[in-house]
């Protein structure tokens, strides 16, 4: 049976802790085919090809590649069998070229010396057939995200990869380079190789897939071909349920009373000076005000330049009518300040402290909570509970370490405890930035309800369908400038995507 | 989670005894004698369970002072340092202001050593929140400075002039009461056990703590619901140095009387050691600061009375330190074991 299935996998259970990250999983690959597996975070998507690629072992279950049975692999079996993967995380040393990370720990020799012109050669195959263009002399650090991950790809291909697994490839990319990708994709495909495509993106899915497996709570729920399922179907397999992502955004704000002021800043990044070269705009009262743009053009900087965690060179930043440039953090959470950090493991959350501790981080001082620099510990858990109640965080502990919660569950803490003071301001950066659908769905939600409170919000988000589907109006960055300003009836994919690559707004 | 590693340590401890016993007998002595004289040695009567106490107040207030530097998530390497210099500024104290009245005197003194301490450890702790300069070499240099300092002071202005370097007894007034005569045990131990609650306290249920927890636990994100990190940094060292600066304050005016030129042969090491066997869980602090004191002082009584070395009794606190390392590394592999085990028997 299968006989020419090029990769089966049945019966597939792999679980980590107390947690069943794969339960009965089947998958196969047939030569030359797009196979994408598309599940919510946490469904098992990752860890199933993980399996596959040999960084995990699986608990049970067996592993057919090109007609071998194998109950576990590793990654060096992997390898040896034509396995790839290019993980979420890029895997690249920084200090070396391109070049050096490509051929790294496969170096072609010539005597004791290291072949580059070989190893050149080799390389330049892959660039000139699939279009993968990088700049092989560059040293690591220096490139963007799409080159290192057209890196990773000729890395998998250098090591002689007929079945290449993308985990997540498009989560960091603009819609251009998605678009640049799946060409190199389909490329990869026409000249006979097997790509596994993980996603939660269901549009691009369709795009490029042959087939496509759904994944939910550990289980492979179907595996159907592209063309027998549509989106609306494939969202309620993945979910259990009907989704409502794209939530109207309703009455438009009249945009008379200027909330925050940023008039023309300047700030520094992590290597170079003003990485934020004069900005200005402003966020009006109950508007959602968008930032659009690829990871790195200074959206981060900004945020933490309005948040106080980042000097102000040049410039002010006026909050309700107050300067606020100078002052410290707390000041401007004094103001009615409320924030939604980026980063959600390292700023977000204590992942030292309790479900409770973390959700009163912006109040523990305050007259309710605490009396002559006592914690008032009873005030201190109804709080907690009611919060841990209204937004649904599961488990419903609040003792439990917050470490121990997922990813959706964690970042619904950290919007809890931002959202439980009346803020004024709420700047939200990449507020569902790795976390379930489930989960997507009613952070936005809770957003919007900040919003229809009379609360403002600066959304910062590389998810071009978070941005639309919430902003009234969106600001794209590029290389620490604004390139527009566009409101929403305008602003589609394809001009946002534009200006997201430094084109002039036309 | 607790009452586990209660149980870890208490067989750590039993474990300890019994390789050191093996020992004994290696060296052709009796173990159960030799034991049996320890325990003798540290609690028999007044005068050695009072040595039992009298080493482990400055062994619990060292280790606290460590933890909570730890809690910061700055290893405080210098509390030997503050802890000469909270002695040499008690012993100062305690002769300057003379003819105050006894409790008003012991509180200044206290108040100075402690401040000196503190002061003396908010200079690592600003150099390492400001310039991220590494605190362990800090600290550790600025030991030899304190430590020669407090040389100088009590070999030329603090002098008593009496042949050795010490320096003249402080006023009764200073003097902390004794507790269990003959013994030098003194009501430093109370001191000591209610300084210990209070800073739990502190640390666990004040908003202080809480900053000081989560700056511990997490910089960046104290920073961005707006702790200043760098002045809580800076605020656990002068909290820990002040510990440690009490401490020296507890042996000047509790257990010598006047300051004495190297006094201290590494205390605030040990009690360093005894909290990071404790993980500075503040729990087990002072269960493996008794068990320490217990046998510094039963292996005097045990060298006097079995011929055996104090050096095994070091040899045994080693092999208690290796064996807690060791059950550390244990504890992790057999949940990852009985992980496996558990897994397999839900699948079939």
């Amino acid at each position: 049976m299968n006989e020419n299935k090029l990769v089966l996998m049945q019966g597939i259970y792999k679980s980590f802790e107390n947690v069943h990250a794969v339960i009965d999983a089947n998958f196969d690959l047939n030569q030359g085919e797009i196979h994408s597996v598309v599940g919510e975070n946490g469904a098992g998507k990752s860890t199933l090809m993980k399996i596959l690629y040999g960084i995990h072992k699986p608990d049970m279950g067996t592993i057919f590649v090109k007609n071998k049975m194998y109950h576990s692999l590793t990654p060096a079996d992997a390898i040896k069998l034509n396995i790839g993967m290019v993980h979420q995380e890029f895997m690249l040393a920084k200090g070396v070229t391109v070049l050096e990370n490509i051929i790294l720990g496969n170096e072609p020799h010539k005597g004791q010396k290291i072949n580059y012109s070989e190893a050149q050669r080799k390389i330049s195959y892959y660039i000139d057939n699939y279009g993968l263009d990088i700049p092989l002399d560059k040293m690591t650090k220096d490139i963007s995200i799409g080159e290192a991950q057209r890196t990773e790809i000729i890395k998998a291909l250098y090591r002689g990869a007929q079945i290449l697994i993308l985990d997540e490839p498009t989560s960091v990319l603009t819609p251009q380079e998605s678009e640049q990708l799946f060409k190199i994709l389909e490329a990869m495909c026409k000249d006979g190789k097997s790509i596994v495509f993980i996603s939660h993106k269901l549009n691009e899915v369709m795009q490029i897939s042959n087939r496509i497996t759904a994944m939910r709570q550990g289980k492979t729920l179907a595996t159907v071909k592209t063309q027998d399922i549509s989106i609306p179907e494939l969202a309620k397999l993945m979910v259990g349920r009907e989704v409502f992502l794209n939530i109207a955004s309703s009455d438009h704000s009249s945009r008379s009373e200027v909330v925050l002021s940023v008039e023309n800043i300047f700030v520094p990044g992590e290597k170079e000076l003003s990485k934020i070269r004069n900005v200005s705009f402003a966020v009006y009262k109950g508007e959602i005000l968008g930032v659009a743009g690829v990871d790195g053009n200074g959206q981060s900087e900004l945020a933490e330049a309005i948040a106080g965690l980042r000097p102000v060179e040049k410039g002010k930043i006026v909050l309700n009518g107050v300067s606020i440039e100078k002052l410290p953090t707390l000041s401007r959470r004094k103001l009615g300040f409320a924030y939604i950090p980026e980063d959600r493991n390292s700023q977000g959350l204590n992942a030292g402290m309790t479900i409770k501790e973390n959700l009163i981080g912006n109040v523990f001082y305050k007259p309710d909570f605490a009396k002559l620099g006592v914690l008032r510990e009873n005030n201190i858990k109804l709080l907690a509970q009611k919060l841990v109640d209204r937004f649904d965080i599961r488990p419903p502990i609040i003792k439990a370490n917050v470490s121990s919660l997922s990813g959706g569950n964690a970042q619904k803490v950290v919007i809890a405890r931002e959202m439980n003071e009346d803020a004024s301001l709420l700047l939200a950066c990449q507020p569902t930035r790795g976390v379930d659908i489930g989960a997507i769905e009613s952070i936005r939600k809770s957003i919007l309800d900040a919003k229809r409170n009379g609360c403002s919000v600066l959304l910062i988000s590389s998810d071009l369908e978070e941005i639309l589907s919430l902003s009234d109006r969106i600001l794209v960055m590029y290389e620490g400038k604004i390139t527009g300003i566009l409101d929403i009836s305008e602003a589609n994919e394809e001009n946002l995507g534009l200006l997201m690559m430094g084109a002039p707004h036309v | 989670m607790f009452k586990n590693s209660v149980k870890n340590t208490l067989l750590t401890i039993v474990l300890s005894l019994l390789v050191g016993a093996l020992l004994m007998l290696v060296f052709s002595y009796n173990p159960i004698y030799a034991y049996n004289e320890l325990i003798k040695g540290a609690f028999s009567n007044a005068f050695n369970f009072g040595g039992t106490l009298e080493k482990f107040v400055p062994l619990l207030l060292t280790a606290l002072a460590f933890a909570v530097s730890a809690k910061v998530s700055i290893a405080n390497v210098g509390v030997e340092g503050e802890l000469y210099l909270g002695a040499i500024a008690a012993a100062w104290a305690g002769v300057a202001f003379k003819g105050l009245p006894p409790f008003i005197h012991i509180l200044i003194s206290f108040f100075i050593a402690m401040m000196v301490g503190g002061l003396w450890a908010a200079i690592p702790g600003a150099l390492r929140a400001y310039w991220r300069v590494n605190e362990v070499c800090t600290t550790i240099l600025l030991n030899y400075v304190a430590k020669y300092f407090t040389a100088y002071a009590v070999n030329y202005p603090l002098s008593a002039h009496m042949g050795v370097p010490r320096t003249p007894d402080i006023a009764s007034s200073a003097t902390l009461l004794r507790i269990l005569p003959p013994s030098r045990a003194n009501i430093g131990l109370f001191i000591s056990l209610a300084v210990y609650l209070f800073v739990w306290f502190m640390i666990q249920r004040t908003t202080l703590g809480y900053k000081i927890r989560s700056v511990g636990a997490n910089v960046e994100y104290s920073r961005s619901i707006g702790i200043n990190s760098k002045r809580i940094m800076i605020s656990g060292m002068i909290l820990s140095g002040a510990i440690g600066g009490l401490a020296g304050a507890i042996e000047v005016m509790g257990i010598y009387g006047y300051f004495l030129d190297n006094f201290s042969t590494g205390i605030a090491f040990d009690g360093m050691l005894v909290s990071l066997i404790a993980i500075n869980d503040f729990r087990l602090i002072p269960i493996l600061a008794l068990f320490l004191a217990v046998l510094k002082q039963g292996s005097l009584g045990m060298e006097r009375f079995t011929g055996i070395p104090k050096a095994l009794i070091d040899i045994i606190t080693a092999l208690f330190i290796l064996l807690a390392a060791l059950q550390l590394l244990q504890s992790l592999r057999s949940s990852k074991l009985l992980h496996k085990f558990s897994k397999k028997k839900e699948l079939a």
